[in-house]
């Protein structure tokens, strides 16, 4: 195959944001070639900068061999068909599609027969003679398609044109452009952020990120051996865990280590370890690779997609006591005063202002009738910095006070050193009220029990997602509960076509060529 | 839903009370004589057959029609280009140009058209060009805003659709940006023609006495010699002349705007 462009270290910025950071890219005569990625990644400006419509900072643009940065967009055998059609609503649809033509004064009697080829190419026979306003987004698309390859152009530049079609018809255009493009023979460039439009369509997708090309190379090629965890999570929907390298064919993730067929990293790199959900196999207890618990099971249509979870997180459970409110009235002032018990990191005492522990205490005051608040206005704190009971007083300017207990306790962390994480969290004082008025109970208890999870090697925080605890919100009486705080173990994505049961045992195979090993990510 | 149409009551009553009822007035007039009373009156088209046998009451008619005519073709003829100026600028810049041009609006017209008395007393202008100055002035932004307004409305991606086709930038503005900006073309004529054609204190206060228009005429006939009847029939010839010109606009606009 012919080379027909190529791109040559451009750079473009905008302001200081330097979008395109030294591109360099080849495409070749009738390929459908995609630029995938999110909004942002500098796409649509590779696109506009060969269209004409920008210019590059430096670096060449080459076609057919000769430099076009300085030939002006309306001089260049390229066509675009734009986001949102930008169709001339002045014009029918014939005239439409003949525009280009007529700017080139082709004759009429040359411009119908073309014009109605490509009417008919895009399936709107009969149309020709409709306003641009009585058509569908769908129609439009087409018609925006035949306008541009009419013109017989060299290549055709597609900015995200699926992008505003709904679901059903976005697919079925997906078809309809490469039966087009393998039609007319030229060379299509198609911008998404949609990984299923160009895994469908194209022969070669280049996959950006923040101006930079994260890799090149067919869809079978960009799925099965993507080169990092990016482009492994922008394509498809994969299990990407850590793991190291231990010498060539041996990968070592989560504490045991297995056979592959990846070769040539260095010894003991630290690297992701890919395993598709396709690849991996539901097998019962023992007889796989790793054993777990089915955690969930999503019907995706066509497959089953089942979580299996082959290590729990680390987990740290905390007390919750939940008392009755303590309303206490001064019949004097006709006050009603309240405050409840709590917690405090004994690395927090010396930096608790007297609005901390108002907060913290939930200490309010208001006159009986009216419900009308009272400002709490002097705070007798008489905490210490050592772990220990201490009282804390509230009391407003009449007088009407209520002393709380205030337990300062030094962080408890769990450590799980076997998979490097840190979890730490507090005992909880609560009113009833406050648990019944709760109105998300898991993120609230996460709130109060300043629950927390890291990494031990990076200081990195980790998501907590999981709050257990056997109680009914709405329900509660006064009393002691546990609460357990967890952070999201392994678990594993798995297409399965045979429906599993949930919280059943199982274990996951995979076999040596199932595991995709890449290198870490270096962060520009 | 109901009750917010029954707000809707008051202004019914004040659009009677005071279009409905002085239009019928006009009417009535323009049908009866000098000296009827409401309840004598006697239907007559004399006050039309004087008007269209006096050839100099028909050479002030085509006199209007040529000045408000010929005031519109200079308010697009200037008003578009700047329109488009404007239309290329940052937004920022769009709306302080905006604001330029709507300042002046800000003061009473016949206050402006005074001060143009005073600029053009020493000039050895005619009558007639003072006139056109004084219109121009008057009526151009009503123009420059109408056509921004659609210029601005545009898609831009049109543009860059049309140089992606072939285009060179005077073909993106002739065979693009031109035809789809014919709507505001359309509502700024019918915004400058229309209160140009019925003028009557520019032609009064810059042309001189001499110089009559048919706004002119129907003051005349109403402040000075007190002929209401005749006056009411040349605002009626006027108003149908109005109407017409309104339809034949409106239907250019509403096949352009099918489109759209």
């Amino acid at each position: 195959m012919k080379k027909l462009i190529e791109f040559r270290n451009i750079v473009k910025a905008f302001g200081s944001q330097v979008v395109l950071k030294g591109i360099n890219l080849d495409i070749y005569e009738n390929e459908f070639v995609t630029l995938l990625g999110p909004s942002g990644c500098g796409k649509t400006t590779l696109l506009r900068i060969l269209g004409g419509f920008l210019n590059q900072d430096s670096g060449e643009v080459i076609l057919d061999g000769k430099e076009i940065s300085n030939v002006p967009a309306y001089q260049r055998p390229i066509n675009t068909v734009f986001q949102r059609y930008a169709l001339f609503p002045h014009l029918d649809v014939f005239d439409n599609v003949a525009f280009g033509l007529r700017i080139k004064k082709m004759s009429e009697d040359l411009i119908k027969p073309k014009v109605e080829r490509m009417i008919s190419l895009v399936g709107l026979e009969g149309f020709e003679h409709r306003d641009i306003s009585m058509m569908s987004g769908g129609q439009q698309q087409r018609v925006a398609i035949a306008r541009a390859l009419v013109n017989e152009p060299d290549v055709l530049l597609l900015d995200e044109p699926l992008s505003a079609l709904d679901r059903k018809l976005r697919v079925e255009m997906q078809q309809e452009l490469k039966r087009i493009q393998q039609e007319v023979g030229i060379t299509f460039i198609f911008v998404t952020h949609d990984q299923e439009e160009a895994l469908t369509m194209s022969d070669k997708i280049v996959v950006m990120r923040d101006g930079v090309i994260q890799q090149i190379g067919t869809p079978l090629e960009i799925y099965n051996t993507p080169n990092n965890r990016y482009v492994a999570n922008f394509i498809g929907n994969s299990n990407i865990v850590d793991g190291m390298m231990k010498k060539d064919y041996l990968v070592k993730f989560d504490d045991r280590e297995y056979e592959c067929v990846d070769f040539g990293f260095k010894p003991n790199e630290l690297v992701d370890v890919i395993i598709r959900p396709e690849d991996i196999r539901i097998l019962p207890p023992n007889k796989g690779k790793l054993n777990g618990q089915v955690l969930s099971v999503l019907f995706k249509g066509v497959h089953y997609e089942t979580i299996v979870e082959t290590r729990r997180g680390a987990s740290k459970t905390v007390t919750l006591h939940v008392v009755e409110g303590r309303d206490t009235f001064n019949k004097e002032a006709n006050e009603m005063i309240n405050a409840t018990d709590f917690t405090v990191d004994i690395e927090d005492v010396k930096n608790l202002t007297n609005e901390d522990l108002i907060a913290r205490a939930n200490a309010q005051a208001w006159v009986p009738d009216s419900e009308q608040d009272i400002s709490i206005t002097t705070v007798e704190n008489g905490l210490k910095e050592e772990s220990g009971s201490y009282p804390v007083t509230f009391r407003t300017a009449k007088g009407t006070s209520i002393t709380v207990n205030v337990k300062v306790v030094k962080p408890i962390v769990s450590e799980d050193a076997k998979y490097q994480i840190g979890i730490q969290a507090f005992d909880v004082y609560k009113t009833v009220d406050e648990i019944r008025e709760s109105m998300a109970i898991s993120v609230d208890l996460k709130t109060w029990a300043d629950a927390y999870a890291w990494e031990l090697d990076t200081q990195e925080e980790v998501a907590i997602d999981d709050v257990r605890f056997d109680f009914e919100p709405n329900e509660i009486t006064a009393g002691d509960y546990p609460v357990t705080f967890l952070t999201e173990g392994r678990t594993w994505k798995v297409h399965t076509t045979e429906k599993q049961e949930e919280d059943t045992a199982v274990s996951i195979d995979f076999g040596p060529d199932d595991i995709h090993v890449m290198h870490k990510e270096v962060l520009s | 839903m109901k009750g917010f149409r029954r707000l809707a009551y008051p202004y019914a009553i004040w659009a009677v009370i005071f279009v409905v009822v002085p239009m019928l007035l006009v009417l009535i007039y323009a049908f009866t004589t000098r000296g009827n009373s409401v309840l004598t009156f006697r239907f007559t088209l004399a006050n039309f057959a004087r008007f269209f046998s006096d050839k100099i009451f028909i050479s002030v008619l085509l006199r209007s029609l040529k000045i408000a005519l010929v005031t519109t073709i200079i308010c697009i003829l200037l008003g578009y280009p700047v329109a488009y100026a404007i239309s290329r600028f940052s937004p920022n810049n769009q709306a302080l140009c905006v604001l330029l041009v709507t300042i002046p609006m800000w003061i009473n017209m016949l206050v402006r058209t005074y001060a143009w008395r005073g600029i053009l007393l020493e000039t050895d202008l005619s009558p007639e060009m003072k006139v056109y100055i004084g219109m121009v002035y008057n009526f151009l932004p009503f123009m420059i805003l109408e056509v921004y307004t659609s210029l601005s409305k545009m898609d831009p991606n049109l543009s860059v659709a049309a140089a992606d086709l072939g285009c060179n930038n005077r073909q993106v503005f002739t065979k693009v940006i031109l035809p789809l900006s014919i709507p505001g073309v359309l509502s700024g004529i019918t915004l400058v023609f229309l209160p140009a054609v019925s003028s009557f204190f520019i032609p009064k206060l810059l042309g001189g006495g001499s110089f009559v228009l048919i706004g002119n005429l129907i003051e005349n006939y109403f402040v000075t010699t007190g002929d209401w009847n005749f006056g009411a029939a040349i605002s009626l010839i006027m108003t149908i002349i109005i109407l017409i010109s309104m339809y034949f606009t409106r239907k250019f606009d509403y096949t352009e705007e099918e489109r759209a």
